[in-house]
């Protein structure tokens, strides 16, 4: 086990200087570049959507950035796209490309930045535009079963359609639908599992597991069973409206995300957080981080049958989720975090109780992982299932605890502080097996460090405010990030002179990890599939919003 | 690895006493708001006002609570200045919108119900809740409640989510799939109200739309206990509140 | 009539009723042509079982002397009572495949081949079948063995349009000629010392045989004839041959022509020249559990239907025989009530192997012709195409899984327990190897299973997984009854061993030297005399324990047992196939009644398949017969060696998987070990001798000229 120190964080940071020198050279005319707003560091205009993809390769590849996301806007009288990566250790640059309304395409750069795959499908599906050199478009969210060529329901038009009365599209499951099967074996044949499985509390998806019989050769998953549009939903409605959207998609992170999307609003607005504040914050965040661990490492137990593991890390979880609602009265910290802060404070009694919860919880796991690392038939399932190589790792630009199994060591508490986080003294762990071995080894070591950081911030905590004054700033655009218990999430805002929001992106880390799974399952035996899908600790509903 | 078993019985009995006692421990339930008096209708007014989905409705001086909007955001709990009151209970299952009363189960199902859980585009959170079910601390399985796999074995089909519409098919291929006789038990405001989704071009707002639904378990999440407690309903081990005891019909 | 005249006259009726028949569908035209080919042929088969029937049940064999050769000695005409047996299975046989062979949904399949010509060939095969079988004398065996040889090998290459059937046909003739060769040279050997060519010649000169001579005898004997019935080292022309021959021939070729190298095994092996040490008989067993057990590992993994059937047909030849060497095994070491039993089951499945093996083919080829296909990973849904079919079917994938009350049961039981009786041996190298070619069986006997759940359920069940239409001209009446009559044929062959097992046992008792009836169907049962084993007392135990109950109005008591243990403590291994019929019949009706009536308040509901809320379960997710039987495959891994010939991953753009291509390509176990190599060394060979064919005529003189002196040389000093 590795873990970056942030020596070796400073030994991966992107210089936007060096960056900026290296644009000139290569683009000179195509590009412009100029200071971004909203959270942006560097925003680099590009003239000419044909350069498009040399400069993704450029920056993913060459100046070494990371992939964070597509933000599409479709504006009075043209398209606004905007590719966002990330430069470690300086902040995000963002690549502006307008195209004309009536424009139908552009080219696509997944080629290129491979992770990029899966945001185009999704503009596609949602918004009708089209990607010239995809290698597949359509039948993504929109499944081709169910829903007709053409309708593009993010576009204006259909703002009309979001209302009750309004859900008219007639489906039909079209009946000539056949799924792309990659497998051209003669005996082989596609084992259908879901979107209804697995004995009880499996979320909603379908993998066809394309198999000769004895071991499945390839497992392609189908998500997006749980599309509710949130982005299409937060339209038109205002700030508080949209931050019970952020806190509700995917409730398992509903801290991080809520506090992702009150730092756009707060950047957008210029609304300052106050210390006290900040620190409760990030208390909060690794608490929940720190439960989310408990319980994937729970699932993880639980797939491979070994059910004391798996209840007592339900005791674990169970524990922390009890002290979250002691400390904060919801479970799962709903209601807490609002733009400028929190919605309230708590008094030192009930944080010495945290306190003594997490310490608890901690030395729980570090028994329990002792405990696993003694079992050897439970290594020898988590072991070499659903391997992720470093470099298909950094192709995918796989996010959070999957990707720093594979040897990513992103961090956006790291490598684009947020929050406070710079003040505080953690390490990042790292792997470079990719099994789920290393995957289960990183969750344990986050774990730790999370209990860690909760007493760091708890530490030294001043009385004072926890929210600063809100007042609500007009028109803005800004980019919330953080690195919730998945992966990295961005939460991207624009609002509008009323304070309404007008466009609201939401790229999750679940949403990357995905596109990641597949190259994880390929030639595996029947019996890991559950371990494989538990230790890649997936949300589907964080994916499909 | 005999360790285990050491390791377990070091840890002791975690379990509940929850249906025979109440649960006292804290943090099992966030609670939830209750029809309050207030002093004046302008403060009622203002409770109304302050909850996002129309949970709260304010008659005069009173304001009512319709649990099965409430999102749990807790506004009207720490954003007012007179909060609402709050009741630190966890039995809030009440009779769904099919009509003709609530039957439980027959009685050979008494203490043994096979349970099935689709995800109809929850959140996670009303799943996990679902899932803790099977930890120590809840145990179902000693009260007889277990998770099936298929429909053809289930009796109640525990529904989680507002219903999208990709899920829509899945959902109803599932309640036709199991045999008679059947509950179906919307759990989570999101499966009775639709929530802060509510009802669009992707959400059916809630199972009710497409299914008839036995009984509804109301929170966002529901904790664990509220839950159980709406299985013990349908399995007829506990009395169900009629869907009447609400001072206001509800607008779907 | 005695039963004699009997025997004599439906002989010669046969013989003038064949040879009309042949030549009448040559003259026919058309439709004529095809009923001639019909009726004649199930007459003559009729009066095939009438003949060896009569023979068998009356305990009388009849000679009849043909002409006389000079030279050479009298060409006769025998028919004992082993051969009744034969002759009585392949009439058995022979009637249904008759009626096939009419089916004008086959024939639509080569519409272009003239049935006329097919006519004269199954006739010919016909008559030369029989002359085999009722063979008195070396000379008549040898020219009908080559006759029927040649006669297959015309079958097979019926459908000459397709250049790997031409293939096949080729390597059946080039194999059977090998075996003949083998045949001709044991028979050589044996008749080196005798005074003329008859078979009572050759048995009295075979008490003067060498030790080593004997086992050249028996080897080549053995692999001689074991080329036509499919043993190990010998049958890769099998599965070939079978998947080239039409369907209205293979039939024939799995229930007649495959019972031909048992009995020239049995004839040669087990009559004429009886093995005399227990050595021969071990390699028998040996060579036998080994073909089973290759046999069914090939059938259980192949998706062709007559593959996988011919397969399985070799994989029940390797029962027969190893029971057969079971048999020589046991007489070779004196133990002769042992060596009885062994043979009845082994000539009991043999009836057996016919009758469902015929009715297996049969079927194969009625879903051939309704789906256009084999290949069973392409089938499916069958069974509501074709309901009446997939019934029949049914009863024979159970009875070749030897599943009770049907006859595969029996034969394999009896098989089994036979070599459980290795104790009487005395070495116990004998005993161990007993023991593992026990174990060998029991595997077979378990894949048989795992191999016909498949066939069944890929091919009748599920929903159809490839694209074809079916032909719905089902195949007439005639051939129907014909598939009933060998459904109802396993029932009652499986119901009422203890009337099958005398009659075998009059073949048996001259092969093995004792008689197996009193061990295997118990005294009170028939009216043999008492039996030394089985004490008054224990008779008595047994009498109250119920085993005479029914004896008034059951009328086959199918109780079959084999007797172990000293006089004081007997001990008894019981099967009872007609008592458990009716215990099951019993318990199925009582259960439909009990339900019917616990159940009358509530309502079924028939609702779609549930497959996880898809919208549809399409073919492709279905199990193929691939995917079944490769777990198989991948235990045995070490037999099969795949090849994995491609494996290649398409992407687009680097990451996005378009297509996986894999190919997989595995040759056969006996091909690796002794096709090949011998071929190779054929190969070698013969291009070393083609250095001497260089056209130079100098040479060519040089040659005879050196040839010439070497014999004078010899000549001289010898």
């Amino acid at each position: 086990m590795s873990v970056t120190t942030s020596a070796e964080a400073s030994a991966e940071r992107v210089d936007l200087g060096l960056l900026a020198v290296g644009l000139e050279e290569r683009f000179a005319l195509s590009v412009s570049l100029a200071r971004g707003e909203g959270g942006i560091a560097l925003s680099i205009t590009l003239r000419e959507a044909s350069r498009l993809p040399a400069l993704g390769k450029f920056l993913f590849w060459e100046a070494g950035c990371s992939w964070g996301g597509l933000i599409v806007e479709e504006l009075e009288a043209h398209w606004r796209l905007s590719y966002v990566f990330l430069a470690p250790g300086s902040g995000w640059v963002e690549v502006l490309l307008e195209i004309p309304g009536n424009a139908h395409s552009v080219p696509s750069i997944s080629a290129e930045v491979h992770a990029a795959d899966w945001h185009e499908r999704e503009v596609e599906d949602l918004f009708g535009l089209s990607f010239e050199g995809h290698p597949r478009l359509g039948d993504f969210i929109l499944h081709d079963q169910l829903w007709p060529e053409g309708v593009a329901p993010h576009r204006k038009p259909h703002r009309k359609a979001v209302d009750a009365q309004q859900a008219q599209l007639r489906h039909r499951p079209n009946p000539d639908w056949q799924p792309l099967l990659v497998v051209k074996d003669p005996g082989s044949f596609a084992m259908p599992v879901g979107p209804v499985y697995e004995g009880g509390t499996g979320e909603s998806l379908h993998f066809l597991l394309e198999t000769v019989g004895e071991d499945v050769v390839r497992a392609a998953p189908r998500l997006f069973y749980k599309f509710r549009a949130v982005e299409k939903i937060a339209e038109e409605r205002g700030v508080m409206e949209g931050l019970l959207l952020a806190e509700r998609f995917a409730a398992t992170s509903a801290f991080a995300h809520s506090m992702g999307f009150s730092m756009a609003v707060e950047r957008a607005w210029n609304l300052e957080v106050p210390e006290r504040g900040q620190r409760l914050r990030v208390a909060l965040a690794e608490l929940e981080r720190l439960r989310h661990h408990a319980g994937t490492i729970a699932d993880i137990c639980g797939s491979t049958a070994l059910e004391v593991a798996a209840s007592q890390a339900g005791i674990i979880e169970e524990e922390l989720l009890r002290a979250s609602c002691g400390l904060t009265g919801h479970r799962y910290f709903f209601g807490l975090n609002t733009p400028g802060g929190l919605t309230r404070d708590f008094d030192g009694a009930g944080l010495k109780e945290l306190q003594k919860s997490v310490s608890k919880a901690a030395r729980s796991l570090h028994r329990l992982e002792e405990r696993l690392y003694f079992t050897s038939s439970f290594l020898d399932r988590v072991e070499d299932a659903g391997v992720v190589t470093p470099e298909k790792a950094r192709d995918l630009n796989l996010l959070g605890p999957v990707g720093r199994a594979s040897g990513q060591g992103h961090d956006l508490r790291r490598d684009c502080a947020y929050g406070g986080y710079e003040n505080y003294d953690f390490a990042v762990p790292r792997e470079k097996e990719g099994d789920g071995y290393a995957r289960l080894r990183v969750l344990f070591e986050e774990a730790y460090q999370s209990a860690g950081l909760i007493g760091q911030a708890l530490e030294h905590l001043e009385p004072g405010a926890v929210c600063g004054p809100l007042r609500a700033g007009g028109s803005g655009v800004a980019l919330g990030w953080v690195e919730a218990p998945i992966g990295a999430a961005l939460h991207w805002v624009r609002l509008g002179d009323s304070g309404r929001i007008e466009r609201y992106r939401l790229i999750t880390p679940s949403f990357n990890n995905w596109l990641g799974f597949h190259v994880a399952v390929e030639d595996f035996a029947f019996q890991d599939f559950p371990i494989i899908l538990a230790t890649f600790g997936l949300s589907a509903t964080e994916c499909d919003r | 690895m005999s360790f285990w078993f050491w390791h377990g019985l070091r840890n002791g009995i975690r379990t509940t006493g929850y249906p025979r006692v109440p649960e006292t421990a804290t943090g099992v339930s966030p609670g939830r708001p209750l029809a309050t008096e207030f002093a004046s209708a302008g403060e009622a007014a203002t409770a109304t006002a302050v909850c996002p989905t129309g949970a709260i409705v304010a008659d005069g001086k009173t304001a009512a609570v319709v649990l099965g909007k409430c999102v749990h955001c807790q506004r009207c709990r720490f954003g007012l200045q007179q909060p609402v009151a709050w009741g630190e209970d966890y039995e809030w299952t009440t009779a769904g919108s099919r009509g003709d009363g609530f039957e439980p189960l027959p009685v050979a199902y008494r203490r043994s119900t096979h349970i099935m859980v689709v995800d109809a585009a929850d959140c996670g959170a009303c799943l996990r809740e679902v899932k803790q079910l099977n930890n120590p601390f809840y145990n179902m399985h000693r009260l007889g409640l277990f998770l099936t796999a298929t429909p053809r074995a289930a009796d109640v089909l525990l529904v989680v989510g507002p219903v999208s519409e990709n899920m829509r098919g899945p959902l109803v291929k599932t309640y036709e799939a199991m045999p008679a006789p059947k509950k179906v038990i919307a759990v989570g405001t999101c499966a009775i109200t639709g929530g802060v989704f509510g009802r669009t071009f992707v959400s059916a707002g809630g199972v009710a739309s497409v299914l008839p639904v036995d009984l509804e378990v109301p929170g966002e999440p529901p904790p664990p206990l509220a839950i159980l407690h709406g299985l013990l309903v349908a399995m007829g081990r506990k009395p169900v509140a009629p869907r009447e005891s609400y001072p206001t019909e509800r607008t779907a | 009539m005695s039963a004699r005249d009997w025997t004599n006259g439906a002989l010669a009726l046969f013989f003038l009723l064949s040879l009309s028949g042949l030549v009448l569908s040559k003259a026919l035209r058309g439709s004529h042509s095809r009923r001639a080919l019909v009726a004649f042929s199930c007459v003559c088969s009729v009066l095939m079982m009438l003949a060896a029937g009569a023979a068998l049940f009356s305990g009388q064999g009849v000679e009849v002397s043909l002409w006389k050769i000079a030279g050479v000695g009298t060409l006769t005409l025998r028919l004992d009572m082993l051969s009744s047996i034969f002759v009585f299975t392949a009439g058995l046989v022979y009637l249904p495949a008759s009626l096939y062979a009419g089916n004008l949904a086959q024939w639509r399949l080569y519409g272009h081949y003239p049935l006329r010509n097919y006519g004269v060939l199954h006739f010919g095969l016909m008559i030369s079948v029989v002359v085999l079988l009722l063979a008195g004398d070396t000379l008549t065996f040898l020219i009908a063995w080559e006759c029927m040889s040649i006669l297959c090998y015309l079958l097979v290459n019926y459908e000459q349009s397709h250049r790997s059937d031409t293939r096949a046909g080729y390597i059946l003739l080039a194999m059977g000629e090998a075996g003949f060769l083998a045949v001709v040279l044991a028979f050589l050997i044996v008749g080196h010392g005798a005074t003329g060519w008859s078979f009572e010649a050759l048995a009295a000169a075979s008490k003067q045989l060498s030790s080593k001579a004997a086992w050249g005898v028996f080897l080549l004997g053995f692999f001689g004839f074991g080329v036509k019935a499919g043993l190990v080292p010998v049958n890769f022309w099998l599965p070939r041959s079978y998947t080239a021959a039409p369907s209205i021939f293979v039939p024939v070729l799995a229930g007649v022509t495959l019972n031909l190298g048992l009995y020239g095994i049995l004839r040669l092996n087990g009559d004429l020249v009886p093995a005399q040490s227990p050595a021969m008989g071990m390699v028998a067993l040996i060579v036998g559990s080994a073909t089973a057990l290759v046999g069914i590992l090939y059938a259980t993994t192949e998706s062709d239907l007559k593959t996988m059937l011919a397969h399985s047909s070799i994989e029940n030849s390797g029962i027969i025989v190893a029971g057969v060497g079971a048999s020589l095994v046991f007489r070779a070491s004196g133990a002769l009530v042992p060596a009885a039993i062994a043979m009845v089951a082994a000539l009991y499945h043999m009836v057996n192997h016919s009758v469902y093996k015929t009715l297996l083919f049969q079927g194969a080829g009625d879903i051939e012709a309704t789906a256009g296909t084999r290949d069973m990973d392409r089938l499916g849904g069958l069974a509501r195409l074709l309901p009446v079919l997939s019934v029949i079917f049914l009863v024979g994938c159970l009875s070749i899984a030897a599943v009770p009350p049907f006859n595969g049961f029996v034969s394999e039981w009896l098989t089994l327990q036979s070599l459980l009786r290795s104790a009487v041996l005395a070495s116990p190298g004998e005993r161990i190897l007993f023991a593992l070619c026990g174990a060998a069986l029991a595997l077979t006997a378990a894949l048989a299973v795992t191999c016909f759940v498949k066939v069944y359920a890929m091919s009748f069940l599920g929903i159809r997984r490839g694209q074809w239409q079916p032909h719905t001209s089902a195949s007439g009446g005639q051939a129907r009854f014909g598939l009933a009559y060998l459904a109802i044929a396993c029932l009652l062959l499986g119901v009422l061993p203890t009337y099958i097992i005398p009659v075998l046992n009059r073949a048996v008792e001259p092969l093995a030297g004792a008689s197996a009836v009193e061990s295997l169907v118990p005294p009170f049962f028939t009216a043999t005399a008492a039996n030394q084993e089985l004490p008054p007392a224990f008779l008595e135990d047994f009498h109250n324990l119920g085993a005479q109950s029914g004896r008034r109005w059951m009328p086959g008591r199918g109780l079959v047992l084999l007797v172990r243990g000293s006089e004081r403590n007997p001990v008894v291994f019981a099967a009872s196939p007609a008592y458990s019929l009716i215990a099951l019949a019993l318990f199925l009706t009582v259960a439909w009644i009990a339900v019917r009536r616990g159940t009358r308040k509530r309502k079924v509901a028939r609702k779609e398949l549930w497959a996880g809320g898809i919208p549809r379960l399409l073919p492709q997710m279905t199990y193929t017969a691939t995917g079944f039987s490769n777990p198989v495959r991948v235990v045995f891994q070490a037999v099969f060696r795949p090849n994995i010939v491609e494996d290649t991953r398409e992407t687009v753009a680097v990451h996005f998987r378009t297509a996986i291509h894999r190919k997989r390509e595995e040759t056969h176990l006996v091909d690796r070990l002794v096709f090949h190599p011998v071929g190779d060394a054929v190969s070698w060979f013969a291009r070393l001798l083609a250095r001497m064919h260089h056209g130079r005529l100098n040479a060519y003189v040089a040659y005879s000229l050196g040839f010439l002196l070497i014999l004078l040389l010899l000549y001289r000093l010898s």
